[in-house]
Parts: structure tokens; C-alpha cells; sequence
């Protein structure tokens, strides 16, 4: 009786591993859903006078290290993602905007981001929370 | 540095400098230094002069609006506050029933709280510290009781917590086993003999008296075995059962260790978090109520600025009425926008290049809170925790705050989360009722039925939150540098002032004295 059950455990954490790895890899519009649609809306037209629109936006359709730099450092209300997001997340969320909504730029690849994060010298992500202010 | 230099004493050099100086000079190197009156604001400044046949319009009707307007009004000045909301407060708003909140992108809430039961989903507590929040609580006999702040009978629940992962842990247990298993390591290492070079033999046998009580230790082999502080297995009572009670084990040290529970103390152990915390019964918003029945028609409510233009003799501001459309104009001497940073960036004005930069440069911080009607206050009846926080490290929860009012009473709301950043902004995603979805599942892997016991929810997403689009500014080292002093400066007629001036940044008290250094500013200005 012992064996089937450890058999069928052993298939049961086999199945949730790879479930899980398959929800790890990240994928740019479910991480814009998560991450940007709250401010900048899910069509990415945003919000007039409080969220920019990202259609035809020429920082998210511009050079790749303006777009990045946005993210890794914030920009007006925006908070950094740095924290947050690692390189390979924040390609994916960039080459999904450039690429959506009638923008039609080239995707970003994980080794930019990580060249940029390098050159503005902005830590890796950190994904602790703990806090109570104000 | 030469020898004499480094001995030179605060007090030596404070001796000297008004010597060569004077009070002014002594007064600003205190100043300099953080220890003079100027770090003491508990009222505000005492000015000479009159402000009579001057007219100053106030910028938005929070709380450094509504303490501007107060207090250049008793100068002899003539205000006008423009409020695009139709209520004073600001950011600081209390959530009970009939009230409503629609987010930039979202769907209108209603809150639908019972009688009497309420969120502050802004601001929610006043430290002692902050007297200049105080002075008008007292000013206006707005009534407040004891927020509890601090309580180390409630929760501790770790996710990530190693050995004691998903465990309801009471703070006082970590605190009270920490404390005993260093103090019997800090023991043991002195009577091993290993301090001899640190510390005198009498320093040494004072040391360990201190640590046998600091520690509860066991007076002969110097053992933590536990103390009755960190609560007992089976409380004692009457007779003989329960009779004595049953001690209670303490959490083994590795344990302890590896669920690396020193975060406990990033919480509320620092300043102004400490003991006595205030809130006001019935609801913060019993501070802008208190103000703006003092400033009655002083305030002009659902008037957006649209536009801000000045010249050498004033300024103008167009105004649309938010409720019926129509355009005006108003003009006045002297302007103080209290408005948002984040919210004045995306106002028409004549700022230079300069100032609309500084203006840009401070980020604000995305935040979240969500109230919760529960039924029964299962945490007091079941768990016996009365107010305090239940701190966790489940993700875009943070704490989980139980109501320090309405003790024994049959329901209550609690604040379900508090989140800021990144997480603050993936909640933000979630509709009203997913975020409530999102608030039970985390909930009730702590408390067994906080599903069952749910009512109704409140959310407030403040970086959505149109007129404030952020909970408070989040200020970083090159922004305080570079914009900060602009920013205080203020250009020709037109000043600012609020949380975001000051280095109180979402406090109601960095709000009220900032007004108040910078009404000082407009009538030095207005004075000249």
C-alpha cells in the first residue's frame, strides 16, 4: 500500500514543479498586467492628465537604454521596478509594450537591461518586504 | 585633524560661536546641528505685522491647506481656499458609510459600514512626537484616544520564516526567547572567562546580574528556559486545575535564528512609532471637519485649478467647477499650493524650466489599504489581541491592523493590508472585489474563519486616486539636493507647502509645519 501512495506522490511533486517553473517564466503581458496596467490601463492609453499614455510613446518606443533606464530608475510618479523586477522580466515588459497597441518597435533583450543596470549602477533586485510607515 | 580640534566639545564650540557671533549665530549652529528650537515645532509661528488689504488663495484644503488658511487668517489676511474636491481633507479621509471613492481607471466604492464603524484609509495615527498635529487636536477639543501602536500579544506570521514558517507566533514569545537565548550566550561567554580583556572582574559580575534578569536566566547554570512573560501553555487560574498553569517552552535559538526574526523590529520600534500613539475617536477626518467649520465659506469646494499665472502684481488662477463645468478666474496677491507634487506637475503654469523640473523630480509613493467589516471580532474573542498589528511577510500584506475602539463590541472593521511600492501597484490591478478576494485568502491562513466572518470592504489605491496620485512624496538623495531647496524657495508669488516640504513626508505633522514655515516665508515676502 506504502509504494503507490510514494509513487503518487512523487508524480504529484513532479507535476507542481514543472507547473511551477512554468510559471516562472516570465511573460511581458501578464507581468504589464500585473505591474502597469493599474496606472497606465491595459489598452496603455492611460490616464490624462495623471498617467502618460504608452501608445506611441517615444520613451517606450525609443532607444533601448532610455526605455530601461524609465524602469530601472522611475521617472516622475513612477517608482523604480528595480527592486522587483530582474533584467529578463523587465525585457519582457518592454519588448510587450513596444510591440502592442499599434507600437511597432524592436524587442529588448535581458542583456541590455543588465548592461544599463551595470551602467547606472542600480542593485539587483531585492524582493524583501517587511515595513509599517506612517 | 590636530588633537585640538578633535577634543574641541560641542558645547566648547557653541561656547565660542556665540562669543564671536552672538545668539543668532549659536542658534543657527544648533539649528545646523538638529538640537535647536527649530527641530521642536509644537505651535505655530508667533509673527509680527499684519497681512490687512492682502489677499492670499490657498491651494488645496488638506491638512497644510487648512492650517495655512487658519492661521494667515488670524493674521489679517484674506484667503480664499479653491478645493476640487467636494470636502476638505485631502488625503487625510475616514471611510464610513455613504462614503464613496471612485479610482482614476477603477470602479466607485461605496463604503457600507455599519453604524459607527470606519477606516482611515490615510492617515491613521499621531505620534507624540508630532505636537503640531497635536496643537490643533487640542486647539479644536478634537477628542482622541490611545491608538495601540505596539502589541506584542498579536500575530507574527512568517512565510518565509525557516523552521518557523506558517506559524502564529506572538511577538512576545520572539522577543522574550531571543532576548533569553543571548543573554545566556553573552553569560556563558563571561563566565568562560572570555571578556576578561573587555570588561573588569567587578564590571563582569555586574554584567552578569544584569543578564540573569534581562534574560530570566536560571541563577546557578545561567539557562534560558523560558519566562512567563512570553505567555504560559495553560494560563494559571483557580484551584487546581488549572490551578498553577503550565509553563510554556521557548523557541529553540536556531530556530529563532534561521527564521531570521530581527525584522520584527523594522515595524514599530522606531521613531515616532513608540508609545503613545493617538488616533481621533471616530476618525481622522475629524481634523479637516474641525478646520473647515472654522473656515466656513473661506473654502471654495469642487473648484479644480486648471492654470496658474503670475506678474509682477499677481497671480491668476483659472478655476473649473468640477460639479457644473464652468470656467472662472480668481485673482490674489500671494498663491500657497498645497496641491500634490505629483498632481501640480500636470497643472498649466508659468514656472520656469527650472521649478517645473524640481517639481518633476520627486517621486511618490504608490500605497494601499483595504478595511474589512468582520462580524465578530474573532481576534479578541478567540486570540485575545486588542488593537495592535499583525506583522507578515505575505506578500502585498504587510501587516494585517486590528481597531484600537469599539473594545468587546459584536463587529469591527480591521485594516486587511497595507501595502506600498510594487506591491501597492499590483494590487492596484485587482478590481474592488479581487482585492477583497486577495485580503481573505492571505487573512485566513492566519485566522481560521476571517472568510466566514466577512461583511463588506473598502479599498483605496492612492496612487489612482485622482487630486492626490500617491500616498506621499518619496524623496531620494539627488531629488532632496537638487529640488528640495527650489522647491522651499518658491517662485515670485507663489509658494508651496506640504508633507512633501518637510522631512516628515506623509505625516500629517510634515504637512502642518511645513504651512507654517512657509507662511512665515509668504508674509516675510508680503511684508517687504
Amino acid at each position: 500500500m506504502k509504494q503507490p501512495l510514494y509513487l503518487l506522490a512523487g508524480a504529484l511533486a513532479f507535476f507542481c514543479h514543472a507547473q511551477a517553473l512554468a510559471q516562472s517564466k516570465p511573460d511581458g503581458k501578464s507581468l504589464f498586467a500585473k505591474n502597469c496596467a493599474a496606472c497606465h490601463q491595459a489598452d496603455g492609453r492611460g490616464i490624462p492628465g495623471a498617467f502618460p499614455a504608452l501608445v506611441a510613446s517615444p520613451v517606450v518606443t525609443g532607444a533601448p537604454p532610455d526605455a530601461a533606464e524609465v524602469l530601472l530608475k522611475g521617472r516622475g510618479g513612477m517608482p523604480a521596478f528595480s527592486g522587483s523586477l530582474d533584467d529578463v522580466e523587465i525585457a519582457e515588459v518592454l519588448t510587450y509594450a513596444r510591440a502592442s497597441w499599434g507600437n511597432r518597435a524592436a524587442p529588448i533583450s535581458g542583456a541590455e537591461i543588465e548592461a544599463r543596470r551595470t551602467a547606472l549602477g542600480v542593485a539587483p533586485p531585492n524582493r524583501s518586504r517587511f515595513g509599517n510607515k506612517h | 585633524m590636530n588633537r585640538s580640534t578633535a577634543s574641541l566639545t560641542r558645547r566648547d564650540f557653541l561656547y565660542r560661536a556665540a562669543a564671536v557671533g552672538g545668539s543668532a549665530l549659536l542658534l543657527n549652529t544648533m539649528n545646523a546641528w538638529g538640537m535647536g528650537i527649530a527641530s521642536k515645532v509644537t505651535a505655530p509661528p508667533a509673527l509680527s505685522g499684519s497681512g490687512k488689504g492682502k489677499k492670499v488663495v490657498v491651494l488645496g484644503a488638506g491638512v497644510a491647506g487648512l492650517s495655512a488658511a487658519f492661521e494667515l487668517r488670524k493674521l489679517g489676511y484674506e484667503v480664499q481656499v479653491l478645493e476640487a474636491r467636494s470636502y476638505a481633507g485631502g488625503r487625510c479621509q475616514t471611510a464610513r458609510k455613504g462614503f464613496s471613492l471612485q479610482e482614476l481607471g477603477g470602479e466607485a466604492q461605496h463604503c457600507r459600514f455599519d453604524h459607527s464603524h470606519y477606516i482611515n484609509h490615510g492617515p491613521w495615527r499621531i505620534p507624540l512626537d508630532h505636537q503640531s498635529t497635536l496643537y490643533y487636536t487640542r486647539l479644536f477639543d478634537v477628542p482622541l484616544e490611545v491608538m495601540v501602536n505596539e502589541n506584542d500579544h498579536a500575530f507574527v506570521y512568517l512565510e518565509d520564516g525557516g523552521p518557523l514558517s506558517k506559524q502564529r507566533l506572538r511577538g512576545a514569545q520572539i522577543k522574550a526567547d531571543m532576548r533569553g537565548h543571548v543573554a545566556e550566550l553573552l553569560a556563558k561567554t563571561v563566565q568562560g572567562r572570555q571578556l576578561d580583556a573587555r570588561l573588569s572582574a567587578d564590571d563582569q559580575m555586574l554584567l552578569l546580574d544584569y543578564l540573569r534578569r534581562e534574560g530570566a536566566l536560571e541563577s546557578g547554570d545561567l539557562a534560558y528556559k523560558g519566562r512567563n512573560g512570553r505567555g504560559y501553555a495553560v494560563n494559571p487560574g483557580a484551584g487546581l486545575a488549572p490551578g498553577a498553569g503550565t509553563p510554556s517552552d521557548p523557541l529553540a535559538f536556531h530556530d529563532l535564528l534561521a527564521a531570521r526574526v530581527g525584522k520584527v523590529y523594522s515595524a514599530v520600534q522606531d521613531f515616532p512609532m513608540h508609545a503613545t500613539m493617538f488616533q481621533p475617536v471616530g476618525g481622522m477626518d475629524a481634523i479637516p471637519r474641525a478646520f473647515a467649520k472654522r473656515l466656513g465659506g473661506a473654502i471654495r469646494y469642487n473648484a479644480e485649478v486648471q492654470r496658474i499665472r503670475q506678474d509682477a502684481g499677481k497671480v491668476t488662477l483659472d478655476v473649473r467647477d468640477a460639479v457644473s463645468g464652468k470656467l472662472s478666474s480668481v485673482q490674489a496677491d500671494y498663491c500657497l499650493c498645497t496641491v500634490p507634487l505629483s498632481v501640480l506637475r500636470m497643472i498649466d503654469t508659468d514656472f520656469s524650466d527650472g521649478m517645473k523640473a524640481a517639481i518633476k523630480a520627486v517621486p511618490y509613493a504608490p500605497v494601499g489599504k483595504i478595511g474589512l467589516q468582520m462580524k465578530r471580532r474573532f481576534w479578541e474573542e478567540d486570540d485575545h489581541i486588542y488593537g495592535g498589528h499583525v506583522l507578515t511577510d505575505l506578500k502585498g500584506i504587510n501587516t494585517i491592523s486590528l481597531p484600537s475602539s469599539g473594545w468587546q463590541q459584536k463587529k469591527g472593521v480591521l485594516l486587511g493590508y497595507y501595502n506600498y511600492s510594487l506591491d501597492a501597484i499590483e494590487v492596484s490591478a485587482l478590481t474592488p472585489q479581487e482585492r477583497i478576494e486577495f485580503a481573505l485568502a492571505a487573512g485566513e491562513k492566519i485566522f481560521p474563519g476571517y472568510r466566514s466572518h466577512y461583511e463588506s470592504a473598502f479599498s483605496v489605491a492612492w496612487h489612482r486616486v485622482k487630486y492626490s496620485l500617491g500616498g506621499w512624496a518619496e524623496w531620494n538623495d539627488a531629488a532632496r539636493q537638487n529640488a528640495y531647496p527650489k522647491l522651499l524657495e518658491g517662485e515670485g508669488r507663489v509658494l508651496l507647502a506640504g508633507e512633501h516640504l518637510s522631512y516628515l513626508t506623509g505625516w500629517q505633522a510634515g504637512a502642518i509645519e511645513s504651512s507654517w514655515q512657509q507662511i512665515e516665508r509668504l508674509h516675510r515676502r508680503a511684508s517687504a
